[in-house]
Order: structure tokens, then sequence, then C-alpha cells
């Protein structure tokens, strides 16, 4: 089960107009289980009324940087990164889980490998924990990093990547694409299939890349990923990140329940896959999902003992009682997830959501 | 569906994805079956090549077993701590199904899941005999290595990590088999005979229906690449080739 931990903000910088660097201390005795690998992030937690969310941000430092810090864009509409950019002061404290993630590749500091990295706005924050930890920890590798942006302005850790191309003379090369202010044409517009042609016929040598590392919006590493691909990059050597814009917004509130009662059958409307099917659940008798599945609706399941977790889904109205769960956690079950395999309806009615 | 459409079409146009937070719950589910059906498969094959262990002629070929269990069930740990980045509970997960139970040696399972787990039809039979288990580990062995290649390509890019890692030693455990196939060609080919005969289309089940419109489904989520048909295709000119070579 996901534990968190309690991190006290100890610096909160802000970086452009619409974002912001916070730095962390985990708790005495547990500095541990902060100790990160490039590339990874952390999921925090805050409850805005009443209802908990989570939102994950990348971790922006380099291993041995010693120092836990996270890049914070503010996104319209966004409740955790508003509150993160308008309202969290240092020395409060923010909850958090113990680093994941699987954006990175094994470091070797005997190789000398080229890297080439792709961000598209915030996609940076994983990025400089790759860079900076990448040419600390490989002293004959270098790293190209083709940087997408509306706008100058816009630029998150712009002073830092001047900084570290100091500090790596001739390792560290930064090549930024902007929508506006751009005065070469090669370099201005957004991170397209059709700009990185351009870009790879003549600035970047892919044919001298190791690996390549991509995070940004959906369709600029689509666009990155198939010109790496045409220019001969083996698509096991390209590594995705893809953040935020694929994370929920605020949850919705769980529908009132209907009242208890004691009728033998319990009618269901499933929502799966965007369809609403009905059917008829034997009380006591049948749980939710053996009821969908005898109904011939294609509902996930794998363990079908309260353990895996594949059979997920969403009361939306009415009761049920789950007889095991080992793996939804509180606040999962507060807002109303159940495990379907486990779940009898209580009530006359229910309603359940696969698709939230 | 409307707030994924946009991570629908990107993984229809070959996108990856490496964290949960970004998995449609559509995906996340079919992901999630594929990744049971693989540790189901690996504990279950393990639970009763354990018992194979003792069956060994000699020293060599009980290394061999062993190491065959105790690989397994790394792999089955690799991809379950994946599963369990979406939520499962790893700790329990062991204990909730019984993984040496087997059916009868002539009982039909065809290609269905049998009992609460997802281990491939092909685990719930019972090994009988030293070559029966050697032979079984040649042809499942096979089948794996074709399945694991196709996964292997997955959008789930943690996953697709883990079973090319994976890959390279159960090809090794094919290969063990082979080696040992080749041992009893001359002592007991009677016994290796029938047991082709037996496992033959046992495995070729496991490479599952030819339900096509599963299969658009799982290959606009990435998630799948070759039909079924397509790999079974491959596997049987795999099996023939070991029964030509048997035959020479």
């Amino acid at each position: 089960m996901a534990q968190f931990y309690p991190l006290r903000v100890t610096d909160v910088k802000r970086d452009t107009r619409d974002s912001v660097i916070l730095t962390l201390a985990p708790p005495a005795g547990d500095e541990d289980a902060f100790n990160f690998i490039q590339g990874q992030y952390l999921t925090f937690r805050r409850t805005f009324d009443g209802e908990e969310m989570r939102r994950s941000y990348s971790i922006c430092a380099g291993v041995n940087d010693g120092v836990l810090r996270v890049g914070i864009k503010k996104v319209d509409g966004g409740w955790f990164s508003s509150w993160a950019n308008d309202e969290l002061e240092t020395g409060e404290t923010i909850e958090a889980m113990a680093p994941m993630g699987n954006f990175h590749a094994a470091l070797n500091p005997d190789e000398a490998r080229h890297y080439l990295g792709f961000a598209g706005g915030s996609g940076i924050t994983p990025m400089i924990s790759l860079i900076k930890t990448v040419l600390d920890a490989e002293p004959h590798s270098k790293f190209t990093l083709i940087y997408g942006n509306r706008s100058t302005n816009a630029i998150m850790f712009r002073e830092e990547l001047e900084d570290l191309k100091n500090i790596h003379m001739g390792r560290f090369t930064v090549v930024h694409v902007l929508e506006s202010e751009a005065d070469i044409d090669l370099f201005s517009g957004r991170l397209t299939r059709e700009k990185c042609d351009a870009l790879f016929e003549r600035w970047v040598d892919v044919c001298s890349a190791d690996l390549a590392f991509i995070c940004g919006p959906e369709p600029m590493m689509l666009g990155v990923s198939d010109a790496l691909k045409a220019h001969g990059m083996d698509e096991r050597a390209i590594k995705f990140e893809l953040f935020a814009s694929a994370q929920p917004g605020r949850a919705k509130k769980r529908a009132e329940s209907a009242s208890a009662d004691g009728g033998a059958q319990t009618k269901a409307t499933i929502v799966l896959d965007g369809a609403v099917r009905e059917c008829d659940i034997d009380k006591g008798a049948q749980s939710v999902l053996e009821a969908a599945l005898a109904a011939d609706i294609d509902a996930p399941f794998a363990c079908k003992a309260g353990v895996c977790s594949t059979c997920r889904a969403k009361i939306v109205e009415g009761e049920v009682d789950m007889e095991a769960n080992y793996a939804l956690e509180d606040y999962e079950v507060e807002r109303g997830y159940i495990l379907t395999c486990q779940s009898y309806p209580r009530t006359d009615k229910i309603v359940i959501d696969y698709d939230q | 569906m409307n707030e994924n459409t946009d991570i629908t079409s990107y993984l229809a146009e070959g996108g990856k994805l490496s964290a949960p937070g970004n998995a449609p719950p559509r995906y996340r589910a079919e992901l999630m079956r594929m990744m049971a059906s693989f540790v189901d498969s690996e504990l279950a094959g393990a639970a009763g090549f354990a018992d194979c262990i003792n069956m060994g002629p000699g020293v060599k070929e009980r290394i061999a077993a062993s190491r065959i269990v105790l690989e397994k069930h790394d792999h089955a740990e690799r991809v379950l701590k994946i599963m369990g980045e979406f939520g499962a509970n790893t700790d329990r997960y062991m204990q909730v199904h019984p993984w040496t139970e087997r059916v009868a040696r002539e009982e039909d399972v065809g290609a269905e899941r049998r009992g609460g787990d997802m281990r491939l039809n092909v685990f719930w039979y019972p090994i009988e005999n030293w070559a029966d288990a050697v032979v079984m580990n040649v042809m499942m062995g096979k089948a794996t290595i074709i399945q694991l290649e196709e996964l292997a390509r997955c959008s789930y890019q943690p996953l697709a990590e883990a079973f090319r890692e994976i890959l390279p030693r159960e090809r090794r455990h094919m290969e063990l088999g082979e080696e040992g196939l080749a041992g009893l060609r001359a002592s007991d080919a009677g016994a290796v005979l029938a047991s082709m005969d037996y496992w033959r289309p046992r495995v070729a089940a496991s490479f599952g229906g030819r339900d096509s419109e599963r299969f658009a489904m799982l290959k606009k989520l990435g998630l799948r690449h070759r039909t079924n048909a397509d790999l079974l295709t491959e596997w049987d000119a795999a099996v023939d080739a070991v029964a030509k070579s048997l035959a020479a």
C-alpha cells in the first residue's frame, strides 16, 4: 500500500511567470525513502473541499545534487498546480509518496554515449534530472537537448541550462525551438515531425546518438519519435514520458446513495467503454462482476480475489458490500471506487461506472 | 471516454506510456489482464516444474530445472512489481491462488481459463515424468518466446522493457530443454514422441482464439501488434523443425 511522507517545503522559487520550483526535505529518518533515480517523479496528495487529489510532478535535480526539487507549472483550472503556484509557502509541509517512475536508462561511467533529449514546455522537469545525472555520472558522455516553448519568457530552467552549458563545456548542447521570437527559421515553430526532420538534417546528428528521451504533450512525442525512427534510431532506444495532460481534472462528487431495502434482485446499470448496459443481480448471491460477465458485458478482471485491482470501477448510485479489499486505498473507497469482484449490491438499483 | 480521446489516438499512432497515471480505464484493464496472465502463468508453471526437479536423472538436469523454477519466480516478481504500481497488492498476490493445482491428465481445458487465476490453459495439465517435463518445456518454451517477443513491443514501456529483459532468460530455459531433448532422443524416443503428441494441441491452444474485434481493440491501444493466428503459425513451424530434428 502506498505510504505518504510529510515533506517540508524549504524553498519556493518562482521560475517563470507561471511555474515554481519547490525544494523539499524528507522527514528525519526517512531520507533513504527519497533516494531517487534520475527521471523519476513524486506523487503528492492534498485535500481540496473535502476531497483528496493526487498529482505527480517530476523531480528536477540530479541524483548527486543532494537536494529534492520538483518543478510545477500552473495549469488552467488545475487546483493543485494553482495552489502550489499561488499559495504554497516555505515552511509548510506537503505529503508525497516515495519516488516512482521508469524514465531513465542504466548509467555506466565507462560509456561515452550521446543522449538526445526532447522536451516540450514543462516536459523539461525530468530532463533536468537526466541531464545533470548523466553528465555527472558518465564523464565521457554528451547530451543534446532540444527544447520547445511558446516564447523566451516561458522557458523553464533557462538560467540553470545556461549554467550547465558552462559547467560541462562541449558536452551539453541546448537547442531552443520557439513558437515566436526565434530569428532563425530552423529554430522557430513547434516540435513537429517536420521540424525534427529539418533539425536532424541540418543540426542534430541522430546517427551518433545512442538513446533519446522525449517528454511533452502527445502530438509532440509522436512527431519526434517518428522523425527519430525515420532517421535510423531503433525504437527500443527511445524513451517516452507523458505527463499532466492526461491526468483527470477534479473528481466529481459521489451521487447520493439510494436507501437500502430488501428486494431479491438489483437492477444494475453498467457503464463500460462509453456504453451503458443493464443487468440483474441476485442480491447476496452474485457479485457485480459475476452478474456483468453473465450478461455478456466485457467487464475487466483478473484475480477475482480482491488483490489485483483490475476490476476496479466507481459506484455512482446505490450501495454495495465489499467482502474483501486488499488493493484499493481508503481515499479511493471514499471516492466511491469498488472492486467489482468483491462487491455485492445492497440496494435495488446500482449504477457502476468502469470508465472513471 | 472524452478526456481520453487524445491519449487513445496517441496510442493508436504508436505512442507509449510510462506511468500508471496516464492510462485510460480500458487500457489499464487490458494491461492488468495481460500482466496477470503472465505472472500467473509463471507462478503456476514454476510451481508445477518444482516437482520435476526431483525427476531429473542427473545433477546437471536438476540444476537446469532448479534454475528454471528460480528464474520463472523472478520473472513473475518483476511483472508483479509493475502491477503493484497500478494498485495490485503484491504482498498478498502469491497467496490467493493454488499454483500447484492441476486437472487430470486427460481432461480437456481447451482454451479456457479455469478457477480463479489467469494462467494460460497449458499450465493446468500435470507433467508425468522427466521426458514429459523436457518436452513440455521445449514446446511451451518456443511459444513463450514468440508470445514475449510480441508483448515486448507493447505500448506500456516499463512492461515492454521488463519483457525484453526476461526474454533472453526464457530463451535460455527453452534451450536447456532442447539440450535435454537431444539426450533423450536415444534413450527415450517413444516417450518423447508420445509427449509431443500430448502437448502440441494444448500449447497451440495457449495462443488463444481468433477474436478479431478484441485484437483490433488491443492493437489500437498499442498492446498487441500481430494476430494470434500469425503467432501460432510461427510456432507451428518452430515445432515442425523440432519434430524433424528428432526424426533425423
